[in-house]
């Protein structure tokens, strides 16, 4: 469904992207893990249409979206959220879903849409609340329910699990794996290998901007290379 | 939504009012002509900066621009009066076009373009090479088609449209895709929205008002500089009005230009130099006190503000 091939992206002189291959099937939930600074990032950025790749290959459902804007992504089915949440402040958070059920897809009712992503993520208890009066983690779930409202075939998810206890990783986990089941294909980017080990047993390890391992996590704990990475020197 | 939309609609219908029947009991029509035009612009202004953040210091080239594209459509193709006020419009928003790229610059970038783009444009038309055509500093003279009563009721059409704009932006989804980029860009783009498309119509709408407004102003004057119409301070005074009112409602601009006006006209002009210093003061309170206009004082009891 996603093919990346040799996707470059500069800052300056400094490569956060050198060359990274990273596909994913459909239906499928690919877990993208590496030591902070590694690319995970910058690569949902890049694909998203967010930052402006410096070289490579990127497909979608076999067309390419190298270099498309990302509304452009978007109306084709793909979408994205947010490591460090990026929420419309001063809107409600019906508000927030309103934006992307109108512009998002021209596929389904308006006020449906709203209502099945703030049920998804079990936010519907607070959708007059003004989105910056969330907490972090709640304003992570609105960035996913407003990916969700545009009607997306797959979701690149960043780190959205980063600073959850045990209890409300787990609940976010079955989120995520209810969402694959209705048919949405995903790249979750997480620090946490427990956190990926309950969603797949595929995952890719970066490191430098390259994807540098692809396997299960028990391959991925067993393979020097990783846990060098990972360990540090 | 529906109940909010006929709140606003009443508003307009209000005004619409006022403005047909006080030349009737109130004779100085030119002060009631400049309110209507204040209004309408700071109106006009709203729509760029309420609703997207853009502050656009060089406002009044659109105003210029709609002034000499009517007069020129009503002096070389003897356009009729109501035809041209529109080619004002249309000529405003042909040069909201060509200036479309400043819109990539942010904050006081896109202010200083702007402005200096509105200077540009004064000085293509003051320029006296093209004497020929747009009589260069000496300026324009409509004496043959001058009508105070037609321009009266014109500016009031152009008032009323401007605010029915934006009653339209404010109530519809569009206004919520233009909050949202003016929140975050970003997240507006993946919430599907074409941000350089929904900048772009709320640009072009807020020039074309501006337009209007200034064609209607070039009908009722008949004669004028183009010192007139570029000049900077109808810039500043339409920015001061709105925020003084409070940008992104119907209502703030409306009322900021109802006041200020009120207030430049009856002690501006009889004690100038009390008006600057009482001017002044009032501004650094509005800055100080009420950073988001005077509805704002209602906003934040969680009063609707139309
Ligand atoms: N906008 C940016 N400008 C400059 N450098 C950046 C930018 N975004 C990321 N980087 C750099 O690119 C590298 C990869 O960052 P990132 O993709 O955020 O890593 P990860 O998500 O894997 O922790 C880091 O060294 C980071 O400092
Ligand atoms: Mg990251």
């Amino acid at each position: 469904m996603l093919n990346v091939e040799g996707l470059v992206k500069k800052f300056g002189n400094f490569r956060a992207l050198d060359g990274a291959d990273i596909s994913v099937k459909e239906g499928k939930i690919l877990g993208l893990a590496g030591p902070n600074g590694s690319g995970k990032t910058t690569f949902i950025n890049v694909v998203s249409g967010v930052y402006k790749p410096n070289g490579g290959k990127i497909f979608f459902n076999g067309k390419s979206i190298y270099k498309l804007e990302p509304h452009t992504i978007v109306h084709l089915g793909l979408n994205r959220t947010f490591q460090v949440p990026k929420p419309l402040s001063g809107l409600t958070v019906e508000q927030n879903v309103k934006v992307a059920a109108v512009y998002g897809s021209k596929e389904g009712n308006v006020k449906d849409k709203i209502n099945s992503a703030l049920n998804s993520v079990e936010l519907d208890n607070v959708k007059h609340k003004e989105a910056s009066s969330l907490t972090s983690a709640q304003q992570k779930l609105l960035g996913l329910a407003r990916a969700l409202a545009t009607n997306p075939k797959m979701l690149l998810i960043d780190e959205i699990a980063a600073g959850l206890n045990q209890h409300e990783l787990k609940r976010i986990a079955d989120m995520l794996i209810k969402l694959n089941k209705f048919g949405i294909t995903m790249i979750v980017v997480e620090h946490l290998m427990s956190f990926l080990d309950i969603l797949t047993d595929d995952v890719v390890v970066m490191n430098a901007g390259v994807n540098l391992f692809r396997g299960s996590i028990k391959e991925a704990s067993m393979n020097e290379e990783v846990v060098e990475v990972f360990l540090g020197r | 939504m529906l109940k909010k939309r006929i709140g606003s609609f009443g508003i307009i219908l209000i005004i619409a009012l006022i403005f047909i029947f006080l030349p009737f009991v109130y004779n100085n029509q030119s002060f009631l002509f400049n309110m209507m035009l204040y209004i309408a612009l700071a109106e006009g202004l709203n729509i760029i900066y309420g609703f997207t953040g853009y502050l656009p210091f060089g406002y009044v080239g659109f105003f210029g621009a709609g002034a000499y594209s009517a007069s020129l459509a009503i002096l070389f193709l003897h356009f009729p009066p109501l035809l041209s006020i529109f080619i004002g419009g249309a000529g405003a928003f042909l040069v909201g076009i060509i200036l479309m790229p400043l819109l990539k610059l942010s904050g006081a970038y896109f202010a200083i373009a702007n402005l200096a783009a509105s200077q540009a444009l004064y000085y293509i038309v003051a320029n006296p090479n093209l004497e020929s055509i747009t009589h260069g500093p000496y300026g324009i003279s409509l004496a043959s088609i001058y009508n105070p009563h037609a321009s009266y009721y014109t500016m009031l059409a152009v008032l009323v449209l401007s605010m029915i704009i934006v009653l339209f932006i404010r109530t519809s989804n569009f206004g919520l895709s233009l909050l949202a980029i003016k929140e975050d860009h970003i997240t507006a783009s993946l919430a599907g929205v074409n941000v350089a498309k929904a900048r772009a119509i709320a640009w072009g709408l807020s020039a074309f008002v501006a337009g209007l407004s200034g064609a209607c102003f070039a009908w009722y004057v008949s004669v004028f500089y183009p010192g007139t119409v570029f000049s900077l301070n109808i810039s500043v005074i339409v920015i001061v009005f709105a925020l003084f009112g409070g940008i992104g409602t119907i209502a703030g601009p409306l009322v900021g230009a109802l006041i200020l006006y009120s207030f430049y006209n009856f002690i501006g002009i009889s004690a100038p130099e009390y008006f600057q210093l009482l001017y002044g003061i009032l501004i650094i309170v509005l800055v100080l006190f009420l950073p988001d206009g005077i509805t704002s004082i209602l906003q934040k009891r969680k009063i609707y503000v139309p």
